[in-house]
């Protein structure tokens, strides 16, 4: 069995579109074949889940295959190709502090990314099947290769027929004269737009305009996609507060406004349906039916009971080229629609004197 | 369920009225958590101005008085029967995550050195003629006087109980005033020392202050790094590091920042008839606070060649870990802890399938983790009894590869080193350690030792040179 076989497959999954539904059989079909393919595949994945003794002849649930903590994709290339490819090496952005060694995601086939991210992004953020315009404060692929996210974002612009405008730099983040050079070139133009960017993007934005004293009003229908939390950065802003001054001064109404969760690790995205429910979508995020969420309980990793928050855990069937269960330190509540996102497990207080490790050696090993 | 745990000492007939205290749930299930004081900046601007007022009682009191009076109600916490002791047995496992098991070890541990001889040995060390904190003492050409501060402000974080109380006794033997706000795992101990110390002798118990309040009020801490003269800060290196930034440059500020402790095993501790002596005494330091400690060595190098090689003595290790396990259970982690560990023992088994010659051992659901790491590739968070046993050819290859870690290297355990044990502390010492003890002492450095490479004492006090 290559590659292509199960990939072809789930590209004419991926193209039902988020509507049609996976029921828990047909998941779980998928999961285990996806499973027995990434066994034979991935010599490391195979050794892992033969050290817990789990093996496709073993298991008959996609519960019970076992996840890969995101932390390994820092350590490991776990790459499931037979033929080697590697079509895009993604890599984590890492936080401020510079020191972290940053997680690195090897796609050996973007065809499955593409057909995973694009019906999904297109059904939270262009539902009425609009030619949008693409406005991004996330750099452009060709100037940032190593992200998974421009990569999307290439996807939409190529895909949907508005212009597309790049104000994103990979270091320096947004360029807020490029933007407002192209937010009045899309008003003048009466193109409605989609504005993409990362929470720390948008509060860059925000302080240069306010700086500047100048604030757009981008054309109706325009909507806005904004992604990333604050995770280690040195400044963070409520997310409401951050969405009101996003609509003060670039004229996008807070219900237009969507979040998006994605990692690195995992080539689909969870969206906040607001565009498609409205209001009440706000605050939950719902998966592709291609992709699986659970809350697992910290301690235990059992399913966490309803309404209690746990460790989120994917499984994520657009991952036949890597892992598909992963599993991650971001907290989250199961709500009948999706997840409710509570960011990374909190310690109450660091806890100890003792240095964690981690820091300390990744610097070591940069030097 | 016992209360939960009034976070505060505060000298009675305060200028002001209490603040209102608010119920803080708990970590772990079925604790009881803690009553929390609403602190405002005003109020602790106040509290800061009295205790300092109180100061010039303080350093009419004779250094050996002090020494007694503290110590006496230091002893308490080893008194079997003693209710102060039955107390701090009482709130400390559900308020610092440790088993009471483990709880009980650590104040056996950290009490010993809260009693007049251990007190006034810590003296001694940093001050071997302790009258120059009651007035000038005359010697060479010159008199000599060590002044402690008028205000001491002591931000201790982090949940190893003892270290705040401990922080608060230091302070109080060179006569400070002192103001404790204690990190929420280590909030008991001080708080009942102090409250001893208002009962056993007013004098002294108007002059110190323990209260908590949750981390993160930036414009709280501020008042109190703006008031004192010598501010103590215990903790990450992110936070120590903004305190820092914080301080008046006029303000001595005393950095007890990130540390971390490794240990070394020779190959004269794996001769078999020793081996298991050996093993016993590093799976006790690895286990001891469930490796929060800045004492808790976090990789054990193990040298090659010797009856028992590297990657048996892990296993022994695993083994020897097990058995503490039983003794002295490892306590609750909370989610992120957990979450770390669940982390941590994935990557290591991916590294281990992926021909690193990494190989992990660990005890399902009890925390403690062997991880075998021959090439040195495994950078993990230490959580919950995690430790990385590293083989090296021969112990003189180690000081070179601490080289990273100089900054915040500790102690550095050892075992089984016979006469190369000289030559390699010389190196260590080169290579930033502070401390080199033998693993079954590990966990409890002996009073006066010089914490971090520093005097703890004298470095809070101001020397008066008297010439003429």
């Amino acid at each position: 069995m290559t590659l292509d076989d199960p990939a072809r497959d789930l590209q004419d999954l991926f193209a039902r579109g988020v509507d049609t539904p996976l029921d828990d059989e047909a998941f779980n079909r998928w999961g285990l074949r996806v499973f027995a393919y990434q066994f034979r595949a991935n010599p490391t994945y195979r050794g892992f889940c033969a050290g817990r003794g789990v093996s496709p002849e073993t298991v008959t649930h996609w519960t019970s295959i076992p996840a890969v903590p995101t932390t390994a994709f820092k350590f490991v290339e776990l790459v499931s190709a037979t033929d080697g490819a590697r079509e895009a090496v993604f890599r984590t952005s890492g936080t401020t502090s510079g020191s972290e060694v940053r997680g690195t995601h090897v796609v050996p086939r973007m065809a499955l990314y593409r057909a995973s991210a694009l019906p999904n992004l297109h059904a939270h953020l262009n539902p009425d099947d609009e030619s949008l315009a693409v406005l991004s404060l996330i750099p452009h692929p060709d100037a940032a290769p190593e992200s998974s996210l421009s990569t999307m974002m290439g996807f939409a612009a190529e895909a949907w027929a508005g212009s597309a405008h790049w104000v994103g730099h990979p270091v320096d983040g947004p360029d807020p004269h490029a933007f407002v050079v192209a937010a009045r070139q899309l008003a003048k133009a009466g193109a409605p737009a989609l504005v993409a960017g990362t929470a720390f993007a948008f509060v860059h934005l925000l302080d240069a305009l306010t700086e500047l004293g100048v604030s757009v009003e981008l054309p109706p229908g325009s909507r806005l996609m904004e992604t990333g939390g604050f995770k280690g950065r040195s400044r963070s802003v409520e997310r409401d507060v951050l969405y009101a001054r996003l609509e003060e001064r670039l004229g996008v109404s807070t219900s237009r406004m969507v979040n998006e969760y994605g990692m690195t690790e995992l080539l689909s995205q969870l969206y906040e349906p607001v565009l498609r429910v409205g209001k009440g979508g706000r605050g939950v995020h719902v998966p592709p039916p291609w992709l699986r969420v659970r809350a697992l309980d910290p301690v235990t990793l059992e399913p966490a009971p309803q309404g209690v928050p746990g460790l989120l855990a994917f499984f994520d069937l657009a991952n036949l080229g890597s892992v598909s269960h992963v599993l991650t330190q971001d907290l989250g509540v199961m709500d009948g629609r999706g997840v409710r996102l509570m960011g990374r497990a909190p310690g109450a207080e660091p806890r100890g004197c003792s240095l964690a490790l981690e820091d300390v050696l990744a610097a070591e090993s940069r030097q | 369920m016992p209360p939960p745990f009034a976070t505060w000492s505060i000298p009675e007939g305060a200028p002001l009225p209490l603040p209102a205290a608010v119920h803080l749930g708990a970590d772990a299930d079925n604790a009881p958590g803690l009553e929390v004081l609403e602190v405002g900046t005003h109020w602790l601007q106040e509290l800061a101005s009295r205790l300092r007022g109180s100061g010039e009682v303080l350093r009419s009191r004779p250094v050996d008085d002090l020494i007694e009076t503290l110590g006496r109600v230091g002893s308490r916490f080893l008194e079997p029967g003693d209710p102060l002791r039955a107390q701090a047995l009482e709130a400390l496992p559900s308020t610092t995550g440790l088993s009471p098991e483990m709880a009980a070890a650590v104040l056996d541990g950290m009490a010993a050195d809260w009693t007049p001889e251990r007190l006034a040995r810590t003296v001694k060390a940093d001050f071997p003629d302790p009258r120059v904190l009651d007035g000038f003492v005359p010697g060479d050409r010159r008199s000599l006087r060590a002044l402690g501060p008028g205000l001491c402000f002591q931000l201790v974080s982090g949940s190893v109980p003892g270290v705040g109380a401990t922080a608060l006794l230091r302070s109080l033997l060179v006569k400070a005033p002192t103001l404790v706000k204690p990190g929420r795992g280590d909030v008991v101990l001080p708080v009942l020392l102090a409250r001893a110390l208002r009962e056993e002798d007013p004098e002294v118990g108007r002059a110190l202050a323990v209260v908590y309040w949750p981390g993160g009020r930036q414009e709280l801490e501020d008042v109190a790094l703006q008031a004192a003269d010598v501010v103590t800060a215990y903790g990450g290196d992110a936070n120590v590091g903004t305190l820092r930034r914080r301080t008046p440059v006029t303000t001595r500020f005393l950095a007890y920042h990130h540390r971390v402790s490794v240990g070394v095993v020779g190959r004269e501790g794996l001769a078999d008839a020793c081996v298991h002596r050996v093993v016993s005494g590093v799976a006790g330091a690895v286990a001891f606070f469930d490796q929060r400690g800045c004492v808790s060595p976090q990789i054990v190098f193990v040298e090659e060649g010797g009856s028992v090689e590297p990657w048996t003595f892990a296993e022994r290790l695993a083994h020897a870990l097990a058995e503490v396990e039983t003794r002295l259970p490892a306590g609750h982690l909370d989610a992120q802890e957990a979450s770390a560990l669940h982390q941590a023992r994935g990557t290591a088994e991916v590294m281990a399938a992926s021909g690193t010659g990494v190989r992990v051992l660990h005890g399902d659901d009890a925390t403690w983790t062997v991880i075998y790491d021959p090439a040195g590739t495994v950078e993990l968070a230490c959580v919950g009894r995690v430790v990385r046993v590293r083989p090296v050819k021969d112990v003189s290859q180690i000081p070179v590869r601490l080289h990273s870690l100089r900054g915040h290297l500790q102690t550095v355990a050892w075992a089984g080193l016979d006469e190369r044990l000289a030559p390699l502390a010389e190196a260590l010492a080169r290579a930033g350690a502070t401390r080199i003890a033998p693993f079954d002492a590990a966990p409890f450095p002996p009073a006066g030792w010089r914490h971090d490479g520093r005097g703890p004492l004298e470095e809070l006090v101001r020397w008066v040179d008297l010439e003429g």
